[in-house]
């Protein structure tokens, strides 16, 4: 199996081009830039109206990492990485299907279940691989706009990200097993991903409502870059994440590779 | 012991039909051909072999292993060509040999290479590269490197050239040698005719025949072409039993004969003969014989 997800690794190492560089240098942006617009920024947010604050998680943007995480952390990084993790592991299912690389795949003596494990696995290193440029390009900008940046808030903030996206990764099993075309995968999990997020923005918005947060991964999401990561939040994601994964390698087991 | 053995082997998809009641035997060291056009059952019959689907009713066993609770352990036996043979463009055929020695646990560069040699593949350049040929090439080389005991084939020298092609059916040859068992789904007639011991014709999803092709050659129709030296009435040959479609032209009278030719050799006897042809029909004649029979 190890072999298998070396192999995967290998074939998505573009992605660390692809996704890390983008989010990694529009990070870096944001960072290098703050001491410049601290000034004006804490003047505009004191004006904002505070259901908007509430809503965006905005107290106020007087340190980096405040900044980092409105401008990045709390929507821009969760919803590019969640959609990573379901567009790598549907590229190692479905997209090995339509491919006709699963059939040569499973021509071997590979359980299905070992296939979805090795996919899996190689979707959570490629996440953490591309947080972690992301992350280390984000500290570049720090360093070069002197912005203080800390590695520790810095790596909470990103890591956080990791169990989010693997979630929608673990989700992205669990429809293989219903569907094997890629654009079927992706595009449901994506629009699970952008509801869960709206639906926990609604929460924050409307009290009366906040009850549908609950059904939002984003509701266990909270502010790492801030307050730290929190243990029990970051393992039960996580343990969701496998546990979807592990409901999608039981119905992929038990379904027909046809596309 | 059996390589294949399938009990009325069904699988419907939804309603619709894929193939029903299959029931089909293949020894091992045996080369057996399963003939059908598009749509017949064919590739639905191997991908249900091989576990990709799962049957909606019957049972199929590879070694005596089943083929869906053994899944595993079976394929560590086989070699398969998918019809649609892909892999992954980006992917070379050596690391495509390389990731799949790893997970049969077995070191396949030497035979690879073999191979490779033999069929003049490139090992080193991305599938996406490749002509569709050259690519077939390479999924011969991941079917074959590892030695397995049997051999599941799906229109496997599709996009191949004629050297090739050759090249391919003499490989099957010192396989069976070997001992391997190979399952040869084509509707290419005359490499099966080449290579097969036996063959199964299948129908909108049934198996409406399974020959020795020997036998598949020998007892369906012959094609007669006879010159008398002296005129001869046709009718005293087309009251023959099994004669049929019977011509004359320019005083040779041809005709189909179905089942014991003895007769028909007897009355041709009777006239002073100057030219006899005798013609068994091609394997396409009897496929599509078995075809017209199966619609009627």
């Amino acid at each position: 199996m190890t072999a298998l997800v070396i192999a995967q690794l290998r074939e998505r190492r573009r992605s660390l081009l692809a996704w890390g560089l983008p989010i990694g240098l529009m990070s870096a942006f944001i960072v290098a830039i703050f001491p410049s617009v601290q000034d004006a920024l804490a003047k505009a947010v004191s004006d904002y109206p505070p259901a908007l604050k509430e809503a965006f998680g905005i107290s106020e943007l007087s340190t980096v990492e405040q900044y980092l995480d409105a401008e990045m952390l709390s929507l821009i990084v969760p919803l590019a990485a969640g959609y990573l993790g379901v567009r790598s592991i549907a590229s190692a299912l479905s997209g090995a299907a339509e491919s006709g690389r699963l059939d040569v795949l499973l021509s071997v003596p590979l359980s299905r279940r070992r296939l979805v494990a090795a996919g899996f696995a190689a979707t959570a290193v490629e996440l953490s691989a591309v947080l972690a440029v992301s992350l280390l390009l984000t500290l570049f900008g720090s360093l070069l706009g002197s912005a203080g940046l800390g590695f520790g808030p810095a790596l909470a903030g990103f890591a956080n990200v990791w169990p989010l996206a693997l979630l929608f990764a673990g989700l992205g099993v669990v429809v293989t097993g219903w569907s094997l075309r890629t654009a079927v995968v992706t595009g449901s999990v994506a629009g699970v991903l952008v509801a869960m997020y709206v639906a926990d923005l609604i929460g924050r918005l409307d009290p009366s409502v906040s009850g549908i947060r609950y059904a939002s991964v984003f509701r266990y999401y909270g502010k790492a870059i801030e307050d730290g990561i929190d243990p029990l939040a970051f393992a039960a994601v996580t343990a969701a994440a496998v546990a979807l994964a592990a409901l999608g390698a039981l119905l992929f087991e038990r379904r027909d590779i046809s596309v | 012991m059996l390589a294949i053995e399938t009990e009325r082997l069904t699988k419907f998809y939804g309603a619709e039909r894929g193939i029903e009641d299959v029931t089909l035997a293949v020894e091992q060291g045996e080369v057996f051909g399963f003939l059908g056009p598009n749509g017949a059952g064919k590739t639905t019959t191997i991908r249900t072999l091989l576990d990709l689907l799962h049957p909606t009713r019957g049972s199929a066993r590879l070694f005596g292993l089943d083929s869906h609770r053994d899944s595993v352990a079976i394929r560590g036996r086989l070699g398969n060509l998918p019809g649609d043979f892909g892999y992954g463009r980006a992917t070379s055929g050596y690391e495509a040999v390389a990731l799949l020695a790893r997970l049969r646990g077995i070191d396949g560069a030497p035979r690879a290479e073999e191979l490779a040699r033999r069929f003049r593949a490139d090992l080193h350049r991305p599938l996406g590269k490749l002509s569709r040929g050259n690519r077939q090439k390479v999924g011969l080389i991941l079917a074959l490197f590892h030695r397995p005991e049997l051999l599941i084939f799906d229109e496997p020298t599709s996009g191949l050239d004629p050297l090739m092609q050759e090249e391919f059916l003499a490989l099957v040859r010192e396989e069976r040698e070997r001992g391997c068992a190979i399952f040869l789904s084509s509707h290419e007639l005359d490499e099966v005719e080449r290579v097969c011991d036996r063959v199964g014709i299948i129908r909108e999803g049934r198996l409406i025949a399974v020959e020795r092709i020997a036998d598949l050659l020998g007892k369906t129709q012959r094609r007669v072409s006879v010159e008398f030296a002296a005129a001869v009435d046709p009718a005293d040959l087309r009251a023959v039993p099994g004669v049929a479609d019977m011509q004359t032209e320019d005083g040779r009278i041809s005709f189909r004969v179905t089942g014991d030719i003895d007769p028909v050799v007897k009355a041709i006897a009777r006239h002073p003969v100057a030219d006899l042809e005798l013609s068994h029909p091609t394997l396409e004649e009897v496929f599509l014989t078995y075809y017209e029979e199966g619609a009627n």
